[in-house]
Formats: structure tokens, sequence, C-alpha cells
């Protein structure tokens, strides 16, 4: 994640709406920001801001010195550290039976995770995946770190 | 050439390759008992007490030793990004009434300065009853519950946006009890500011 890109992510500000994904109900908001952090939905990268509701498939970035935390609908809570890149891969949740699904895409950088409702359903509802392994979380807090280069 | 003969060596000793990516258990708040398991596809470490670690590197992975300190190095910035953790509370009614109790009437308090403390927030607030009267009735009254403390948020100055209300009548009880039961600890909402 070069600065020119992160320069270019600025840039973009000022430009028309964020695309939003079609009828698919929010799944996280975005609670914390430091640093140059954005949001990647549709193929658009734009700066992320505290506030921001999040979306199945949205990719979330930081750069160098960039951090940010979300928190999911089924209480799920995220936050990743510098050159970070993470995706919002699925996401299901029913708020009447805390029944639901969740894989998120780690696929550089630091993430530390409090898990949420979704945990409490079923053994695996919860799943991070990384180049080199696959995390299946029961109700707990954890962290991972993926190097650049793998 | 020389890199079958690297990938061999890393297939042989896994400390010998640079590491890909590293795992960690930490200390739950709650203090509950949790796990997380680390599939590679070829083997699969479990981790289930606080600082339990595992790595990957090329010739495959598991557990390894993590100091605190380098843990919290590591993973320093990730940490301080974490956001307020969500909060949940529960406040109680008079039988049959979208009134608080005294005593809840004062944790009230409680609730609007979570919310206060959180730069954004979403608030749930859901309804229920005991066992007493029909469904019809409890349905109409667990709803009326959660609208009176949206509503006591609302005058407060909480964003009425960020507040969802649900009402589970008498089917969703915090208690389970037989039907026609009467229950304070089921005349509630329960209220989750994240």
């Amino acid at each position: 994640m070069g600065l020119a890109l992160w320069l270019a992510a600025g840039l973009l500000i000022a430009t028309a709406g964020f695309p939003r994904a079609a009828e698919a109900p929010p799944i996280a908001q975005v609670k914390k920001v430091t640093g140059p952090a954005a949001v990647v939905r549709s193929g658009e990268r734009r700066p992320a801001n505290v506030g921001d509701m999040l979306f199945v498939k949205d990719v979330i970035e930081t750069g160098p010195d960039g951090a940010i935390g979300i928190t999911f609908i089924d209480n799920t809570v995220f936050s990743a550290g510098p050159n970070s890149q993470l995706a919002l891969d699925e996401f299901q949740f029913d708020s009447n039976n805390f029944r639901g699904s969740m894989l998120a895409d780690m696929r550089q950088g630091t993430l530390a995770v409090v898990s949420g409702d979704i945990t409490r359903s079923s053994p695996g509802a919860m799943k991070v995946k990384t180049p080199t392994a696959v995390l299946g979380v029961r109700g707990t807090t954890f962290a991972v770190q993926v190097y650049a280069d793998h | 050439m020389r890199r079958p003969i690297i990938a061999l060596a890393c297939t042989i000793m896994l400390a010998g390759c640079p590491r890909q990516a590293l795992f960690v258990v930490l200390p739950s708040e709650g203090g509950g008992v949790g796990a997380i398991t680390v599939d590679d596809g070829k083997t699969v470490t479990t981790l289930d007490q606080p600082f339990a670690a595992a790595e990957s590197r090329a010739g495959g992975s598991g557990p390894v030793e993590e100091s605190r300190g380098t843990i919290g190095v590591i993973f320093q910035e990730a940490f301080a990004a974490r956001p307020i953790l969500p909060e949940h509370f529960r406040l109680y009614f008079i039988l049959g009434s979208d009134e608080l109790t005294p005593e809840s009437a004062m944790a009230y308090r409680s609730v609007f300065d979570d919310v206060k403390r959180r730069p954004v927030y979403q608030i749930e607030v859901i309804g229920h009853t005991d066992t007493l009267g029909d469904l019809r009735f409890n349905q109409t009254l667990s709803l009326a519950r959660a609208a009176a403390i949206r509503d006591r948020l609302v005058r407060d100055g909480v964003e009425p946006d960020a507040i969802s209300i649900a009402g589970r009548g008498k089917l969703d009880p915090i208690v389970p009890t037989g039907d026609g039961v009467a229950e304070p600890r089921n005349r509630c909402v329960v209220i989750t500011v994240r």
C-alpha cells in the first residue's frame, strides 16, 4: 500500500456518493479511526470515517500509521493496526435467536477480535481466514498477525 | 536451485523459515473460557488458554511460545484501536405498566452515561413481559416498554435514528417460567449499547 495510493484515496473524497451494497443491511459500524484507513466497496476506495456503516464484501484497509476499530451488529469487535487488509466476506445474523455466521478474510496486518453473539449460535459459526490457515472461533478474545510477504 | 533446498529445510525444521502468521488467544474481559482453532489444511491447533499462541511458517503451523511483552508490542496499534466494547443493561418495570420501578428509574442514568461516552453509537432496546395475561396484551406491553425507554433517551438528546426497538411479549422471557406466572425479573427491557 504505497503513499501515492493513499493520496489518491484522499483525492476521491470530493467525488459523488459512496456506492451502497444494494438492499443489504449494514453489518457493522466504524467506531474509531487513526491515521489513514479506507473502505473498498465495489472496487472503489474511500477514506473511512467514524460512524460509517459497513456492508458484506467491504474490504477495510489501513495505511502506514493507520488503525481502525469496528463493531458488528452481533457485538463482535474488530480492531486492525497499520498496513492491514481485511475483507468482510460473509456475515449473517438474526438477533432474535443469535443464529448467524461470519467469515472475515485477514490478508495482511494485525487484527484484534472480541467475539460477539454469533459465536453463541454454534461452534464454527465464526471463521477468520488467513493466507496460511483458517481460524475457527469459539467465544473468545484473540489476535492475528499476517505478515506482508507470505 | 536453492529454493527447493530451502523448502525442504522448512518442512524438516519449521522454525528455520520466516513466520507468515501469528495467532494468539487473549484474556477475555468476561473471564469466559473460549478457544480458537488454527487449521492449515493438514494440522489443527487448538488454543484455549490466555496467551496461548500458534504460528504459520512455510513448512506448516503449530503452537509457539510468545511472551506477553512481544504480543503487546506486535498488536499495540490494533489494541489501541479497539472500540469501547458493547454494554448490556436491564431495566425493570412495574406490573402491567411501561413505567420503570424506582430502582430502575435510578439505573437509567447509567445507560444514558454509557451512550454519552461513545463518539458514535447504536442502541437496541428489547422489551419483555412476564407470562400473566394473554399473548396480545403482552406483545403490546413489551413493545410499549421498549418505546418508553427509546422516548426517554430521545428526550435526553440521544439520536433517534441510532435506536431500534422490539417487543418479544411473553414468548422470550429472561427467566423461563410456566404460563400465568408473575415474575418481576421478566418485566424488563434489555438494552444493548454499542
